[in-house]
């Protein structure tokens, strides 16, 4: 058994330009309009983030470069669903860089494999693929792929503490915002790696990661995002690209 | 000449906010694959009647004023049309019951959609558009005896997403609905009690 943590922190020096701004409002305006641009295309950029990533290993792993991997979400929570395109992003990540690896689109993998992937019907163990890799066609669609890893993704990210608020008016001299809003954002998934050879769960990996935005608006809302999801995607596709090739 | 054009803008206006106040119409379309199954060694004529071809749904505000139309039948046929040739050995599609008994088949299949819910984010509170639908299964034998008749229900969901439309939730929903009842329909199929009996004695 093995445990790993790590604690990352991200931030830089363009956010504090920017909060010192915040303070002193007129010098927004002082700068003038390229400035102010540039500070909003900064603040699409600037994160505030800090994730933690935690990885439990029950079995060695390798893959071959003929091999593949599939990323799914669980979609059987009654009140949740994991989003598609956090498993395309976690997909994506996996199959760049260093190490990539072979990775089969979720949505092409369901289709071809309907119905035996559909929410109702997905193997929620390892005994249940068992089972279903006993159905020739079954066992047949998985050999044309060459998958040998299953990696389940179930999780979401929940927005809380929304306060402030910014009123916007228009007028015969123009339009403009003023107020302050702030939230903050928090994403918790969780990673099941199969090994489709075996049968059995070789690992876990949870991602957990949060981050306050803001959104002050002095004339024009200037939006300082945490890129809570993207990060979390980010990390975790890092952590399995790891985990899969044994590292 | 311009007060003319003034009348034609104030019409226009007019008919769109008239537009607006109506029912939103919503035809459901999605993709629907072929399901990976090993197919029964039997001949089916497939039937749908005219209610199931035309079938709609009405959602109403609280108020009582409709608000969303949601047209579903065509992606039913367009659903059982991929599902059924994958399922059974050789499948017919019939308009009535004297094409399947002139086409010899072994039995007619006819679905029918008994009810349609929607739940929508506005009134459950929930950030999910929710669509729940139940159908009565039918299979008869080439004279129009009942074989089998059972309750199948699917059920689809899709989460509130920023800059999505509420007609595009709703459709997505009704996909995932619709390709529930498929994955339920072709895998349980030949597991309910009467059907297993016939297809042994096939």
């Amino acid at each position: 058994m093995y445990l790993k943590s790590e604690i990352g922190w991200t931030s830089n020096k363009a956010e504090n330009q920017l909060r010192e701004s915040k303070m002193n409002p007129n010098l927004i305006f002082k700068e003038g309009r390229f400035k102010i641009l540039l500070l909003m295309a900064l603040s699409f950029v600037v994160s505030c983030t800090s994730t933690t990533v935690d990885e439990f290993r029950q079995g060695e792993t390798g893959i071959s470069g003929d091999e593949t991997v599939v990323v799914l979400g669980r979609r059987q929570a009654s009140d949740y669903e994991t989003r598609s395109e956090f498993i395309e992003c976690v997909g994506d990540k996996m199959a760049r860089g260093d190490n990539a690896l072979n990775i089969i689109p979720e949505q092409e993998f369901i289709d071809a494999m309907f119905p035996w992937f559909e929410p109702r019907t997905a193997p929620l163990r390892t005994q249940d693929l068992a089972k279903l890799m006993s159905e020739d066609v079954v066992a047949d669609k998985m050999g044309e792929f060459g998958i040998r890893y299953i990696v389940w993704v179930d999780g979401f990210t929940e927005t809380s503490g929304r306060t402030g608020s910014i009123s916007c008016t228009v007028g015969p001299g123009g339009a403009g915002c003023f107020g302050f809003g702030t939230w903050e954002d928090d994403s918790n998934f969780d990673a099941r790696i199969w090994d489709v050879g075996s049968f059995t769960n070789v690992g876990t990996i949870n991602t957990d990661a949060s981050g306050q935005s803001y959104l002050p608006a002095l004339v024009i809302p200037i939006p300082l995002i945490a890129r809570v999801e993207a990060n979390a995607c980010s990390r975790l596709a890092d952590q399995l690209k790891g985990f899969v090739n044994g590292s | 000449m311009n007060k003319h054009l003034s009348k034609i803008a104030l019409v226009s206006m007019f008919a769109l906010f008239l537009a607006n106040c109506g029912v939103n119409n919503v035809v459901i379309e999605g993709r629907f694959p072929t399901p990976n199954i090993s197919k029964m060694p039997v001949y089916v004529a497939v039937l749908y009647d005219q209610t199931l071809r035309d079938f709609s749904y009405l959602e109403y505000t609280e108020t009582g004023s409709e608000e969303f139309n949601i047209q579903s039948g065509a992606s039913h046929v367009e659903l059982f049309n991929s599902i059924t040739p994958a399922m059974f050995e050789q499948v017919i599609f019939v308009d009535t019951l004297e094409e399947a008994q002139i086409a010899g088949v072994d039995a007619i299949f006819a679905p029918a959609i008994e009810e349609f819910q929607l739940a929508l984010p506005a009134k459950t509170k929930l950030d999910v558009y929710e669509v729940w639908i139940k159908y009565n299964m039918r299979l008869l034998t080439a004279q129009g005896d009942s074989i089998a008749d059972w309750v199948l229900t699917s059920y689809g969901k899709t989460p509130t997403e920023t800059f999505q439309t509420v007609e595009g939730a709703i459709n997505d929903a009704a996909v995932v609905a619709l390709r529930d009842l498929a994955s339920s329909f072709s895998l349980s199929f030949s597991d309910v009690p009467e059907v297993r009996d016939w297809l042994d004695q096939q």
